[in-house]
């Protein structure tokens, strides 16, 4: 049954703070709406009270700042698709990005709104994690910055407080000797949910050691997560194939996922060691 | 190249000015530009909405159903339980059914009242006069069930003491075939195959869920305007509602895709119902997930094949097992499984077959009509069982093939001459031809080629005795009129009519207007299912325009002092032959024609051939008027590390006896194929104890514009078929072979062949290791 | 909540209407007579309802109405009509793209969207651009065909 809601649409960001503050636990954010318009035919928002981010301008747009780039909240997945300092500094979120869904959907959904719902398959937490990202949470009293991997706490779960909206996600600004790669393996070719998401992100110094490495996988845990014992592994190391080989089953064996439509544990965990394998084979060869 | 093209044998087709050509269907741009009316794009003034309150078990008895806080509530025109309309129920004839014991019909109630048989079964309709009253009426609806054991297994509910579905048993349907001496057969193989094979449900997933208005006039004639394939359901309906049969009035509307899912009745009955409780209009339209829930599948199938093979591949002996689950009622479960028995051994010369199929009542979801009915499942069967037969003969697949494909003259496994062309090997070679040379693999990715070959009838059964009617009037301007009764699904159904028409009155396409899907004010041309309407209606059409064109000849040879044979009629203008500056425009013609009470229409009934019922215990006999042959080939990528099948190239190649508009024919060829394609590896409907786990497009997957390439279409026109200009029917037959196809290029690629679909990644991963143990 | 006056500008028509704040802007539209757009699932899943909301593509069932106020709606109705069809939409009926037609409203919306950014699309950007589109009649093949001939028109200076 369609649910009963109030709907506000303040036209900037103060006024959304204070909406926040005001409504207190029956405040809801709708973002770009892809998952809780169609919730509200099944009644699922009963009761709430929604506050429409889409006029609040502050939280749209993509910066580098400080050597960070900065998205606001509300930037769309299309916006990312279009933007040069993301195709130039985000490969993989780029790629996460024209995987997303559908045109349709990547025109309304936000990232903030992405990274909030806290799915486990969410497309934009593994490219985000690994680039070591943090994300920007917002009160009429208080604004504070989170590691994306603390802020993602379990199935929908994560620590946005009532009052606080998603305000930024930022990253640093990737060296230029790290390289990225990702892969998205679902069901169909568009328009999938994932059965496994990889985003790895490695920073090789001079000499040809690892520096940095951030491996994070979506769509096989309760939550999207950083591969830390995987990442440690390779730090200090020079990438052959036997550490990739030893890497890649590291992750595989991290994984906690479950049965479902689309697929089993058992298929989930196999192929996290194929793709993270052939995800740091890659990287090696195009550091070459 | 793989194979060598075969030759065509010459073919003379007559030349032709309309039909064959691509010309812009008679119905696309008002789709285009949105201005087409759909069945729940309309309103009536004083409009209710309905609603059905479905059952949430799949096997239950209705301990208590309590409406009446629904009925009291504010703006609820009505509610309708079983109790209400104890007579409500959906039978439909089923001549020469060998189900024996009674089970005559599809006998389904419209509402349960005392028990329900499968997770979604309607129990209670609702009108109202906002949605938001009717979602709060159907909250208010009090219901309490006592489960009962249900059944999830076809092969679980033939077991003694199995749960019931519907009285006397769960054999829905049984047919078999006797052809030949098996035994014998098989003393006189080198080689005895034997194999299994698992077939899914398939969902035909049309983007218009199911949608209708009904409304009851001052006659007392209720019409329900609805997007229904079938619109002779008003006998039906006329029966289960309790009123003549001529105060039922369907106005079909063009269809969002059917496939056979709008085939049996969906919504109409409710409306009618509603309509006739409440004497106001009253629209219903079904949500995605309650178009899941309300409307069959195509059937999941085991069929076991052992075929008996000389060193050559020469069949000797064909014996075929094969079990359907209809679900809760039978709808046309019957029918289906007797087109896979009789399509079962393929499209092969095999003098020794014995064929034994069940259908089965279960509490899963209902099974009925998806196009291909039963054929594709025989085919994937069938193509997979010729692989398995070459690779351990270690002959090549099309050799196989070849020694045993059926020819113009040869019999079915019923006895049935097959009268026009059967190109096989020629669609073969060339659709193989298409894929070019095979792409090397790549690490752990792997390429393979393979292809199948199919047969499929056009038509309805021939005892059903089908006739089509169709009218045809030339106007005083000589604009052209078909009325025809034909429900048009998209596949250019009411298009062909009027090119068939223009070709015989010589008039441009844009000068003709059809008149459809009206069960009181068109003819009645039968169903747009079993690929009949262009055989059928076609057929129609051209006796209707043909007499109409004589009419025309014949005052044009008095004003002429010419012969009729001396004179055609092209571009709005009957002329002389040999003369061709001597002409009499049309409209002149008509007028002379209507001064003179020359009668310028003519309704016309074609009959397909009229044939007895088989023989029930040798399943000997005529079974359809013709059959449509064609082969499809794939080329895959197969990564054997993640089991993900990406198909690299596609082609189809048909012989579809004459095309009368050529794009019409190929969006069929690749459009069918695509969900051909999309069964074979990517379409996946879960169902646990009877309830469906993915009743939604994000959950049961459909192809997307980036899944798979283009279909390479390949048309052959052998002028050879039962339908008008020699045409052979393409709508159901396109997505017959696509499936086999995948499997054979999979097992091509990894040389180990999966016999059940889809073919997910997971299964082809379990395929690699159970190999590798090997 | 109560309803409130929203104005909507669609296809050139504006129209003040009193709405609950539930509604979404599929329903709305439907309602209010533009019923080329189309309702496949209400889920965002199938693309049938796609209208161009402020020049931007979007599914109209994932777009509440108030969302949309003071907005400008383009539905596929909107781009031409039988006396003088868009080129998508002229492109489309003479391509075969067109079976049951209940997917092309949001499809030639979807393909307009991308014509409006890139004029010379790649088959690859084509496909990619209606992969929200479910279509389950063609197989796409001459959707995609009647989507680049479109383009190649208007190139050569037809209408856009």
């Amino acid at each position: 049954m369609q649910s009963e809601i109030e709907l506000y649409r303040p036209q900037d960001l103060a006024e959304a703070l204070t909406l926040l503050n005001q409504l207190g636990l029956d405040g809801k954010l709708l973002g770009g709406g892809t998952n809780i318009v169609s919730e509200l035919r099944d009644g699922h928002h009963t009761g709430k009270s929604l506050i429409d981010l889409s006029r609040v301008k502050e939280l749209r747009g993509i910066n580098l700042q400080d050597g960070y780039i900065v998205i606001g909240g509300g930037t769309t997945i299309t916006d990312l698709i279009d933007h040069p300092l993301i195709c130039t500094h985000a490969g993989i979120l780029l790629e996460s990005a024209r995987l997303f869904a559908n045109p349709l959907v990547r025109n309304r959904a936000t990232v903030a709104g992405n990274l909030t719902d806290a799915s486990p398959a969410a497309d934009t937490a593994p490219p985000l994690l690994a680039l070591n990202a943090e994300v920007q949470l917002m009160s009429q009293s208080e604004t504070r910055w989170l590691k994306l991997e603390d802020f993602i706490t379990g199935v929908r779960k994560t620590l946005l407080q009532p009052g606080e909206l998603m305000s930024a996600i930022r990253w640093p600004v990737p060296s230029d000797r790290s390289a990225g790669a990702y892969t998205k393996v679902g069901l169909r070719k568009a328009d999938a949910i994932s059965v496994l998401s990889v985003a790895v992100l490695l920073e090789i110094d001079a000499t040809g050691m690892c520096k940095q490495a951030g491996i994070a996988l979506g769509a096989v845990a309760p939550l999207p997560f950083r591969v830390h014992v995987a990442e440690t592994l390779l730090i200090g190391k020079e990438l052959k194939p036997e550490l990739i080989a030893e890497a890649s089953h590291l992750a595989a064996e991290a994984c906690r996922p479950i049965d479902d439509i689309r697929g089993t544990a058992a298929y989930r965990k196999r192929i996290t060691a194929v793709i993270v394998r052939r995800l740091l084979t890659k990287i090696l060869e195009a550091l070459k | 190249m793989k194979y060598q093209v075969k030759p065509l044998p010459p073919v003379d087709l007559p030349v032709l000015r309309t039909v064959g050509k691509p010309l812009r269907k008679v119905d696309a741009m008002g789709k285009a530009v949105g201005a087409t009316v759909y069945a729940g794009d309309f309103s009536m003034p004083q409009m209710l909405l309905g609603k059905v309150f479905r059952s949430k078990h799949s096997s239950a008895h209705i301990t208590r159903l309590d409406v009446s806080k629904a009925r009291a509530l504010t703006g609820v025109a009505c509610v309708i339980t079983g109790f209400d309309v104890p007579n409500a129920r959906l039978v439909s004839d089923m001549p020469g059914q060998t189900g024996q014991k009674q089970r005559t019909g599809s006998d389904v109630p419209v509402l349960a009242s005392q028990q329900v048989r499968f997770y979604g079964e309607p129990i209670a309709l609702v009108a109202a006069e906002t949605q938001e009253i009717l979602d709060k009426a159907l909250s208010l609806i009090e219901i309490d069930y006592e489960p009962l054991p249900g059944v999830y297994d076809p092969q679980e509910a033939i077991k003694p003491g199995a749960p019931v579905v519907t009285p006397p048993d769960n054999i829905v349907a049984r047919w078999k075939i006797r052809k030949g001496n098996l035994e014998s057969g098989f003393e006189q193989a080198d080689l005895i195959v034997e194999n299994t094979f698992r077939l899914p449900y398939q969902e035909h997933a049309y983007l218009e869920p199911e949608a209708g208005v009904a409304w009851m006039d001052e006659r007392n004639v209720i019409t329900i305007r609805v997007s229904t394939q079938v619109i002779e359901h008003f006998r039906t309906i006329a029966r289960a509602v309790g009123v003549p049969q001529n105060k039922i009035h369907i106005q079909g509307t063009m269809v969002g895709g059917g496939f056979g899912g709008k085939e049996d009745i969906t919504l109409e009955i409710y409306l009618a119902l509603l309509a006739k409780h409440t004497g106001r209009p009253v629209r219903m339209v079904y949500t995605r997930e309650e178009s899941f829930l309300a409307h069959s599948k195509r059937h999941p199938y085991v069929i076991k094949h052992r075929t008996g093979v000389k060193k050559n591949g020469l069949i000797t002996a064909s014996k075929v097992e094969m079990i359907s689950d209809s679900g809760a009622y039978p709808y046309l479960s019957p029918y289906v499984l007797l087109y896979t028995t009789v399509m079962a051994p393929g499209p092969y010369r095999i003098d020794n077959v014995h064929v034994d199929a069940l259908s089965v009542a279960t509490n899963n979801p209902f099974t009925s009509a998806f196009r291909g009915f039963g054929g594709p499942q025989a085919c994937f069967a069938y193509e997979q069982q010729m692989d398995d037969i070459a690779r351990q003969l270690h002959l090549d697949p099309l050799e196989v093939r070849k020694v045993n494909y059926l020819r113009t003259g040869d019999c079915t496994a019923t006895g049935q001459g097959i009268e026009s062309a059967a190109w096989l090997e020629e669609t073969a070679t060339r659709a193989m031809a298409a894929l070019g040379e095979q792409r090397p693999d790549h690490g752990p990715v792997k390429i393979g080629q393979g292809f199948s070959s199919y047969f499929q009838s056009y038509g309805r059964i021939t005892w059903l005795h089908d006739t089509s009617q169709s009218w045809v009037g030339l106007e005083l301007d000589s604009t052209v009129t078909v009325r025809a009764g034909v429900p048009d699904l998209g596949a250019g159904q009411a298009n062909s009519l009027c090119q068939i028409a223009a070709e015989a009155l010589g008039v441009p396409l844009e000068r003709v207007t059809i008149y459809s899907t009206d069960s009181a004010l068109t003819p009645l041309s039968g169903t747009s299912t079993a690929t009949r309407q262009l055989y059928m209606s076609g057929n129609a059409t051209l006796m209707a325009a043909n007499t109409v064109r004589k009419v025309l000849l014949s005052r044009a040879s008095k004003y002429f002092e010419e012969e009729i044979e001396a004179l055609d009629i092209a571009d709005g203008k009957a002329f002389i032959k040999n003369d061709p500056s001597q002409t009499l425009d049309l409209v002149d013609l008509a007028k002379m024609c209507a001064s003179e009470g020359i009668h310028l229409s003519n309704l016309a009934l074609f009959k397909a051939p009229f044939t007895d019922p088989i023989n029930p215990e040798t399943g000997q006999g005529q079974v359809w008027p013709d059959f449509t042959f064609g082969s499809f080939a794939v080329e895959v990528a197969v990564d054997t590390e993640t089991g993900e099948v990406t198909i690299l190239k596609a082609a189809a190649c048909h012989d579809i006896g004459r095309a009368i508009n050529w794009a019409s024919a190929e969006g069929q060829i690749i459009g069918g194929g695509m969900q051909g394609l999309g069964y074979s590896l990517m379409e996946n409907m879960v169902v646990k104890e009877g309830v469906i786990q993915t009743p939604s497009l994000s959950e049961y997957l459909i192809p997307t514009s980036m899944d798979y390439p283009d279909i390479q279409a390949i048309i052959l026109e052998s002028g050879t078929g039962v339908g008008p200009y020699g045409a052979k029917g393409i709508g159901e037959p396109s997505l017959t072979p696509a499936a086999p196809a995948v499997a054979s290029a999979i097992a091509n690629a990894i040389g180990v062949s999966i016999h059940e679909i889809p073919i997910t990644p997971e299964k082809v991963l379990a395929a690699l290791d159970q190999s590798n143990k090997l | 909540m109560k309803p409130q006056v929203i104005t909507l500008h669609i296809n050139g028509r504006t129209h003040n209407i009193a709405l609950s704040p539930n509604l979404t802007l599929l329903t709305v539209l439907r309602d209010l007579g533009y019923t080329d757009v189309k309702c496949g699932c209400e889920k965002g899943d199938c693309g049938a309802c796609a209208i161009l909301l402020n020049g931007v593509a979007v599914n109209s069932c994932l777009v509440l109405a108030w969302q949309a106020d003071e907005g400008e709606i383009i539905t596929a109705a909107g781009l031409g009509t039988i006396e003088n069809p868009h080129p998508l939409q002229t492109a489309f009926s003479d391509a075969g793209a067109i079976q049951c037609g209940y997917c092309t409203p949001g499809m030639i919306i979807s393909a307009k969207s991308l014509l409006d950014q890139k004029p010379h699309p790649t088959e690859a950007e084509i496909r990619d651009a209606i992969s929200g589109n479910l279509c389950r009649c063609t197989g796409y093949a001459q959707i995609v065909q009647a989507i680049q001939s479109a383009a190649e028109k208007m190139a050569d200076g037809g209408e856009g």
